[in-house]
């Protein structure tokens, strides 16, 4: 039977939204979707899909990608060869795909964030979003796919009023990982999800002795400074700063953006901002896609200027 | 504790306009500046401290043309042994491909190794999969996205993962294992030219791919490149510097946020 096999991530209890996506994009590709679960509690619109396969591991076990390789052989084994298996691009979900196809031999496209359902190519990021390519799967499939969180959702619709429930147990436990402890981020000296403007920077800004000169702008306009990822890395500000999939969701009134690209982890981050202002000296910085204003400029000369007007 | 760790060449993209060229078939890198992937830079820093902690060695590896000997050079004046280069001029853009040409050399040459350390991802092509792919083929245990190796024992190690929004999980790898480095797990030692020029004295071994063919076939085909799709974008403020500035001042008094 042609179908298409999903692997949901629930994590401490809950369906993630981006599982929504990997939904979406099966729906766009018109297959039935069987949804592979653990079977625990969790919160889920079940009439999206046409099965559920439950499967009784705990979570830890369940995403754990050695475990993971004797979850889909039975499920193989049991309803056949499905056409395309898909997870999240997430953490655990790129693990997951990864190993998968390897284990299996299959071809692998990951981060995919488009279909063209008549030519049946699907897009992947290339350069930071500068690029993209169109691929195509010619191995022997099925082939393993990781999609991009945010891409697909809107094509998840109802299909079914109630989904054929099945539950698989007895998946042989792999020795050669095993989860320890979840391990939560230290309490912060500030919280930026509260801020209502935040004065981001990222890689652009150059180095860390340029710091201190976006803190005392950050100070004129009384914004609040957050960063991309590899200032935080860095360690030119602390890990509480640092907006995006690995750091915080944020939804200020203003975010304004110096010196940062525009990676999707970091505009999964803040995206939903009521405005965005970006500042780049690259005119094809992806950013300015999803900016509302845009400064094409060298920030330093932004801020040296704005902070010239601002003490008057 | 010998580590074997990836470190690849990739084109420094982040400030330069990318332009597609024949028909969708290329892209011109011709006036691009080439750099270590950010997180193998991690990961060769990650490699040569635990190979001091433990007594072991750490040997960088990296597959592509003549000048990915940049890289080695580079992973050598941070601490690796030695450096190994599997010279190809064509690009493998499956992750499969690679990771395939990578498991026939280890079968080979029976490089002996307790660890092997990748980046989480290549900036060119954004896979984040050759480290799962060869870890499944060489039926090892895997652990990626890592931000921090606990404890290095005998025959585990305890390392934390990095997921979403902050949170972290710890897990237990038996070793033999594969493990995917992630940016932040470390501050990578600076390289100076003089290092670099240093490490030309070490001996890089250069092997063929060609001689590593088995099973080797891309199971996926990148059909065309194009620009992404425009999103509607920003509007752009333009003309004198000063008159910029203020129209953005203009921007945040409308909006609320100063006054
Ligand atoms: C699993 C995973 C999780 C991740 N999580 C996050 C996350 O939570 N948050 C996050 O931000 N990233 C995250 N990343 C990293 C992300 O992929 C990018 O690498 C990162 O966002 C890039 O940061 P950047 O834009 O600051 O740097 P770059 O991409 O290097 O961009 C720097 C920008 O500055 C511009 N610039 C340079 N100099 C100047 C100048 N003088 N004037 C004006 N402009 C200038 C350049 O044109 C460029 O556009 C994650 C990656 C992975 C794999
Ligand atoms: N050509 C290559 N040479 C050396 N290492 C590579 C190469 N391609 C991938 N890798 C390793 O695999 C990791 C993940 O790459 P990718 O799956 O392409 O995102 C990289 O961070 C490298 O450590």
């Amino acid at each position: 039977m042609s179908y298409a096999l999903i692997v949901a991530e629930v994590r401490r209890g809950v369906f993630e939204e981006r599982n929504l996506d990997a939904i979406g994009l099966c729906a766009l590709m018109e297959k039935d979707i069987s949804l592979l679960v653990t079977d625990s509690t969790y919160a889920m619109n079940e009439k999206l899909v046409n099965t559920i396969i439950k499967i009784k591991l705990e979570e830890a076990l369940f995403l754990n990608p050695l475990n993971m390789v004797g979850v889909v052989k039975t499920v193989m084994d049991f309803s056949g060869k499905p056409d395309v298996i898909v997870f999240t691009h997430s953490s655990s979900g790129t693990e997951l795909a990864s190993y998968v196809a390897g284990y299996f031999n299959l071809p692998l496209i990951t981060d995919v964030n488009g279909f063209d359902k008549e030519r049946g190519v699907f897009y992947k990021s290339y350069y930071s979003d500068k690029i993209f390519g169109e691929f195509k799967q010619t191995g022997q499939g099925p082939f393993v796919i990781t999609v991009r969180s945010g891409s697909f959702k809107e094509y998840a619709v109802e299909k079914v009023s109630s989904p054929i429930d099945e539950t698989i147990e007895g998946i042989p436990i792999a020795e050669g990982r095993s989860f320890v402890e979840y391990v939560e981020e230290e309490k912060a000296e500030i919280d930026i999800t509260k801020a209502e403007f935040l004065l981001s920077v990222g890689r652009g800004i150059g180095n860390k002795d340029e710091i201190p000169d976006y803190e005392e702008l950050a100070d004129l306009l009384k914004a609040t400074l957050s960063g991309s990822r590899p200032v935080i890395d860095k360690m030119w500000l602390p890990k509480a700063r640092q907006v995006g999939t690995s750091g915080k969701t944020v939804k200020p009134k203003v975010y304004l953006a110096m010196g940062i690209s525009g990676a999707f982890q970091h505009i999964a981050g803040m995206k939903d901002s009521d405005c965005i202002i970006a500042v780049n000296k690259d005119p094809e910085a992806p950013i300015f896609q999803y900016a509302h204003f845009g400064i094409i400029a060298d920030i330093h000369k932004v801020r040296n200027k704005l902070k010239d007007i601002l003490k008057g | 504790m010998n580590i074997l760790v990836f470190t690849k060449r990739v084109p420094a993209t982040q400030e330069e306009e990318l332009r597609i060229i024949d028909e969708g078939q290329g892209i011109d890198l011709s006036k691009v500046p080439f750099k270590v992937n950010d997180w193998d830079n991690y990961a060769v820093e990650e490699a040569v401290q635990i190979a001091e902690k433990t007594g072991g060695s750490a040997t960088a590896i990296s597959i592509g043309d003549a000048e990915s000997d940049e890289v080695l050079r580079r992973a050598i004046a941070m601490g690796t042994k030695d450096g190994f280069l599997i010279e190809t001029e064509q690009i493998l853009h499956d992750p499969n491909a690679r990771a395939t040409l990578i498991f026939n050399f280890l079968k080979k040459e029976g490089t002996p190794y307790d660890a092997i350390f990748t980046g989480v991802q290549s900036e060119d092509d954004q896979f984040g999969a050759v480290g799962g792919i060869l870890a499944a083929k060489l039926g090892l245990p895997f652990v990626s996205m890592v931000i921090s190796i606990d404890a290095f024992e005998s025959d585990h190690v305890i390392v934390r993962r990095e997921l979403e929004g902050g949170l972290q999980e710890r897990v237990r790898v038996m070793l033999p294992c594969v493990i995917s480095i992630q940016t932040g797990i470390n501050e990578p030692r600076y390289v100076s030219i003089m290092g670099v020029r240093k490490a030309s004295k070490v001996e890089r071994k250069i092997f063929k791919a060609a001689d590593y063919q088995e099973n080797l076939v891309s199971k996926i085909e990148a059909v065309k490149w194009v620009y992404p799709p425009k999103k509607g974008g920003a509007t752009i403020l333009s003309g004198e510097l000063e008159g910029v500035c203020k129209d953005l001042l203009g921007i945040l008094k409308e909006k609320g946020v100063y006054q």
